[in-house]
């Protein structure tokens, strides 16, 4: 069939449209190659919505400058243009191509939608616990359990090729997980646990999350990364960590591993039952911490009055335990100390 | 001339110091020119946070602020700009060209016209002074609980708060008086369907705001209480849920967006039929985009919620993909205006043309957010910052600034300079893509909002560099502006009453108009009264004729 | 040219066609009124919806008294509406008792919730349920007291002589607010009381 040249060079323009995002220049205009199967799912879905969105710019951006540049007014014409008011047939093209548009991308969506949402039976479950300003990444089927220190957060060491089952819990404010490889985050809220399942492709690899959702100061600083592994590595993995894990002596209760030691205890989630702790500067010392809370692990955390973590307790005080902190020396000052988890219970520290 | 004639004494200056009368004016039109200038002057104070926020991100590391002014900064920002920023700039250009659009002598309760306005600086001085009172709200525009609890938050939350209650006030008593404005007190033969789009898109807008802020007045009470008062609404541990202020907050703020662009919509269809010399192409098909848009926008609130995992994701994906549709309608209705017109390129017509090529990305990066994974993979990144500025900073401050333009003339009876109007718009416009469009790259490579600090290893750095070389060419290109007005207003006023030769009643009327705003008015048969009276009602070619030209003759 | 050119535009006080503006602006701010309490009300149900024993342990309500409000305030309603059916005939002295009379009404309402909140045994710090209790009953009161100043203004200018069977906007205007005032309340009854 010999299409009439006109509606050839048209076809031709059109598909040079659409092809244009397609082209290596434009690839900054995409997010990174996913990780994971459904982040894949959503990469191609983006390309579905992106290609008609660059077409539209490039038709319309297309008209205005040629509206400019072939209506301009001339010098010296002073006649009036010719004073057309609508067009019925036009208006009513231009509402239902893009109704019907915006309904065919709805619809394509929907199905990527329910695919990323999907969940299967899991092979193994993540709890993820975020709080002000960290992440705990525990495995309760291996009874592991990571909370990141310092600004670069935990690692949470993932199989690929296997549906992981995260589950995500917060004590305090709203956070958001978020891997920019996976090309997904959901957010992590109080008082309710969201779920969502992820298949991951390549062995080797790391990649880095951080925080989504605004949660306060140090929101900047709550980074974690993403580890993966074959599953048989995950599996020899996780066996050398449950023996690492066992081998740990668990904290001399209450002995004094270095300097003088600090009676420390907290009955509640709001505040320690002691205000202010004093030691010598320049001094290491021990503080040791009872956690007399029902249902919350707490910790031994210190901050300048920069705001500066100075010393973050490790591991958690679960309930009724209680456990030993060695704190380096610090100089003379005013120090704030806290609790990791429940980042309102403070109390002063001074270092003379 | 059938001139109504006045009595003498009617038109004698009551002798009042200027500032004394500016003060206690109830007269839109200077209440509508001290929004402006209140809002400008809001506007150079968050542009100056803004651009300690670009200087801290130019490169990594923290050169200049620590992370707890840094999201000082950026709530101080979102706040200020879209509340008193933006909302005021566009409710002063209501309130200055509505009552004359409409042929009205002025708002229908002209002291609490007033009263909307003071509330304004009274608001942003107290939302300010959170700075000296141990720091100010730092939990963002949107303000999560329970991140705004009293727990995680100091007293600058509660200082926002009451500011912004004082603001939701002001803007719920504006769309009262607007409404009743545009209710009855239209001139005879001003009907609906002759109201110039503008005076249709604060319409509009007045009943977003009308239906809409209470809702969020009632959120911003209950953190309030929250805070103060030992309430447990959005607290889990006493059985509130989180999630109740997210659907409060943007049942209001959705709405909120479109408060935010359409009267500054509005403003383009002025000035695109004036400046190709045509009528605006589709009035009614415009109209019902309009309410289109206002209808659909209180169904769409989710859309900011899509990754809580605590929305129906279908119902607000589809509704949001519905809404680009009259979006869309409008933005062929401009170009349909123009094509076959007769354009020509004041700097009001540059603004509108700025506005249409940079706010299109703003809706077509908004439309790709409407697909619920998609989002997943943009939300909280640099994308929706960028989103959010192409909207409000490629649309609505063009459309701000391509009425200040239009209406200066009128104002205050002379015209900018064109030349300085020009470097204006073009740094401005190359500023605008300068920092904006790198946001997109920066969220797609997974670039969250509100950090105070990225790594060096992150990749980021290039893209944040130029972002931040663009927001300094944007403050620069507000100085040829400051300066244009300054000069302007020290020049002769000689602008005449119609220099754009323009359609609307309020070119029908001295520049600047008198305090009662008409001695006499055209008759109202169209959408385009003035150019009925010019040209002939219903012409469609013909000469302008010289003695038509202006409608003054009733002037004294 | 001259035939074209029309005389002014009706001043924005004087005469005008249809509703009075002022009415248009108090029916207007009544639909803000009304999305506020909508806020509420949405919080209210959103928050019981997450809970599977509603009210929670240990929260009892006087109904017996809120019954007894609820019609000292229905009532009210009705005086309120007979103020200005007199006052459109021009009944000076009608409007006024009937007036008062609903002030009274308004103000035993008030004190009656006073006695209610002390009485209670919970208070607007234990729990969820309490904040929403006395923050829907403490906005809807607030608007109780503010509808009573607002009727006591009117009986002041009826008491002086300035309504008439043709002017008196405000009587009408304080009318539509006690009735809003009033529907706020029988929804706060039926959601709070009623439905529990």
């Amino acid at each position: 069939m010999q299409w009439p040249p006109r509606v050839r060079s048209v076809a031709s323009i059109a598909g040079l449209v659409v092809l244009a995002p397609l082209l290596g220049g434009c690839s900054a205009l995409y997010p990174p190659n996913a990780a994971t199967d459904q982040g894949a799912d959503i990469r191609n879905l983006y390309t579905v919505f992106l290609v008609p969105m660059v077409a539209i710019f490039l038709l319309v951006e297309g008209l205005i400058l040629w509206s400019v540049i072939r209506y301009r007014r001339r010098k010296g014409d002073e006649e009036l243009p010719v004073q057309t008011h609508g067009n019925n047939l036009l208006e009513v093209t231009w509402t239902v191509l893009p109704t019907l548009l915006v309904l065919a991308l709805f619809f394509v969506s929907w199905q990527t939608l329910n695919k990323v949402d999907a969940e299967s039976k899991p092979e193994l479950t993540v709890d993820v616990t975020g709080f002000q300003w960290q992440w705990t990444f525990a495995y309760p089927q291996y009874g592991l359990s990571y909370t990141g220190i310092g600004d670069q957060g935990p690692v949470l060491v993932l199989p690929v090729d296997e549906v992981v089952h995260v589950r995500l819990h917060s004590h305090d404010v709203i956070h958001s997980f978020y891997v920019p490889d996976f090309l997904f985050k959901r957010d992590v809220i109080p008082g309710q646990v969201n779920n969502f399942d992820l298949t991951l492709k390549d062995a080797g690899v790391t990649y880095s999350g951080q925080c989504a959702q605004l949660c306060g100061m140090d929101h900047y600083q709550m980074r974690f990364t993403v580890r993966t592994m074959t599953p048989a590595d995950f599996q020899a993995w996780v066996q050398a960590e449950q023996t690492k894990t066992r081998a740990t002596p668990t904290p001399p209760p209450g002995g004094s591993v270095a300097g003088p030691t600090l009676q420390l205890s907290a009955s509640n989630t709001t505040n320690f039952d002691q205000s202010s702790l004093t030691a010598s500067a320049g001094q290491p010392f021990t503080v040791v911490l009872t956690n007399k809370t029902a249902g919350a692990p707490h910790n031994f955390a210190i901050r300048d009055s920069s705001g500066k973590v100075r010393f973050t307790g490790l591991p958690l005080a679960q309930p009724g335990q209680t456990v030993s902190y060695a704190v380096p020396a610090l100089p003379a000052g005013t120090y704030t100390f806290f609790c990791s988890v429940h980042p309102n219970m403070q109390g002063t520290l001074t270092v003379k | 001339m059938a001139t109504t004639v006045l009595a003498p004494g009617a038109t004698r200056i009551y002798q009042r110091s200027a500032l004394y009368e500016w003060l206690t004016t109830t007269d839109h039109k200077k209440i509508g020119i001290l929004y402006l200038t209140n809002s400008f002057l809001f506007f150079l104070l968050a542009g100056l946070l803004a651009l300690v926020i670009r200087s801290e991100l130019a490169v990594p590391g923290l050169q200049f602020v620590n992370s707890s002014t840094y999201n000082q900064l950026f709530t101080m920002h979102g706040t200020t700009m879209i509340f008193l920023v933006l909302m005021p700039f566009l409710a002063g250009l209501g309130n200055y060209a509505v009552p004359l659009q409409i042929g009205a002598a002025d708002m229908a309760f002209p002291r609490i016209n007033a009263l909307s306005f003071w509330m304004l600086p009274l608001g942003g001085i107290l939302m300010f002074s959170g700075f000296f009172f141990g720091g100010a709200a730092a939990e963002g525009w949107t303000s999560y609980s329970p991140l705004a609890q009293a727990k995680y938050s100091g007293s600058g939350t509660d200082l926002w708060i009451v500011a912004l209650l004082l603001i939701g006030t002001s803007s719920i008593l504006g769309s009262i008086n607007f409404l009743a404005t545009i209710f009855k007190l239209r001139a005879p033969g001003m009907t609906l369907l002759r109201m110039p789009i503008f005076v249709w898109t604060v319409m509009v807008t007045s009943l977003l705001i009308l239906l809409a802020t209470p809702v969020f007045t009632s959120g911003v009470f209950m953190l309030y209480i929250d805070r103060n008062f030992g309430g447990a609404f959005f607290d889990p541990a006493s059985g509130g849920n989180p999630i109740l202020w997210q659907n409060l907050f943007w049942f209001f703020g959705h709405p909120e967006v479109y408060i935010l662009i359409l009267p500054a919509m509005g403003v383009i269809s002025e000035v695109v039929p004036v400046f190709s010399r045509k009528p605006i192409f589709g009035y009614k098909a415009f109209i019902f985009a309009t309410l289109l848009i206002g209808g659909l926008g209180f169904s769409v609130w989710a859309h900011h919620m899509f990754t809580t995992g605590a929305v129906y994701l279908p119902f607000f994906s589809l509704m949001t993909s519905l809404i680009g549709v009259p979006t869309g309608i409008k933005f062929f209705n401009w170009i349909a205006t123009m094509w076959r017109g007769k354009i020509t390129f004041a700097t009001p017509m540059l603004f509108a043309l700025g506005f249409l090529t940079t706010f299109l990305v703003g809706g077509l990066d908004g439309a790709i957010l409407a697909s619920p994974p998609v989002d997943y993979a943009l939300h909280d990144t640099y994308w929706i910052v960028a989103h959010i500025h192409f909207v409000f900073f490629g649309g609505t401050m063009f459309g701000v600034f391509a009425a200040a333009y239009y209406w200066f003339p009128k104002m205050f009876g002379a015209r900018l300079d064109e030349g300085l109007g020009k470097v204006h718009f073009v740094l401005m416009l190359i500023g605008t893509w300068l920092t904006f469009f790198p946001m997109h790259l920066l969220g797609l490579e997974g670039m969250p909002r509100r950090i105070a600090d990225y790594s060096p290893a992150a990749g980021w750095t290039d893209l944040n560099t130029i972002a931040t070389i663009g927001s300094f060419v944007i403050a620069i290109s507000v100085l040829p502006f400051m300066w244009n007005v300054f000069v302007t207003l020290r020049g002769p006023r000689d602008a005449g009453d119609d220099p754009w030769d323009a359609y609307t009643l309020e070119w029908a009327t001295t520049s600047p108009p008198p305090p009662y705003n008409f001695d006499h008015l055209p008759p109202i048969r169209s959408e385009r009264p003035l150019f009925d009276l010019k040209y002939g009602h219903g012409a469609r070619r013909a000469l302008p004729a010289a003695s038509l030209a202006t409608a003054d003759e009733g002037a004294h | 040219m001259a035939a074209q050119v029309q005389a002014l535009p009706a001043p924005a006080h004087g005469e005008q066609r249809g509703i009075d503006t002022a009415l248009v602006g108090m029916l207007l701010f009544i639909a803000s009124e009304i999305m506020f309490f909508a806020g509420l009300f949405g919080a209210y149900f959103n928050i019981r919806a997450e809970h599977t024993v509603w009210p929670p342990q240990g929260f009892e309500l006087d109904l017996g008294l809120a019954a007894v409000l609820t019609v000292i305030l229905v009532s009210s309603s009705f005086t309120m509406q007979y103020a200005v059916s007199r006052i459109r005939k021009g009944d000076r002295t009608g409007m006024v008792r009937a007036m008062t009379v609903t002030v009274i009404l308004g103000v035993v309402f008030l004190l009656g919730q006073a006695y209610d909140y002390a009485t209670l045994g919970f208070g607007i710090s234990s729990g969820v349920y309490g904040t929403l209790f006395f923050t829907m009953t403490g906005f809807h009161g607030a608007h109780v007291l503010g509808g009573v100043i607002g009727m006591s203004i009117v009986l002041l200018r009826g008491l002086s002589g300035q309504f008439s069977a043709r002017h008196h906007t405000a009587v009408e205007a304080v009318s539509l607010y006690w009735h809003f005032v009033d529907v706020v309340w029988i929804g706060l009854f039926s959601t709070l009381y009623l439905l529990r």
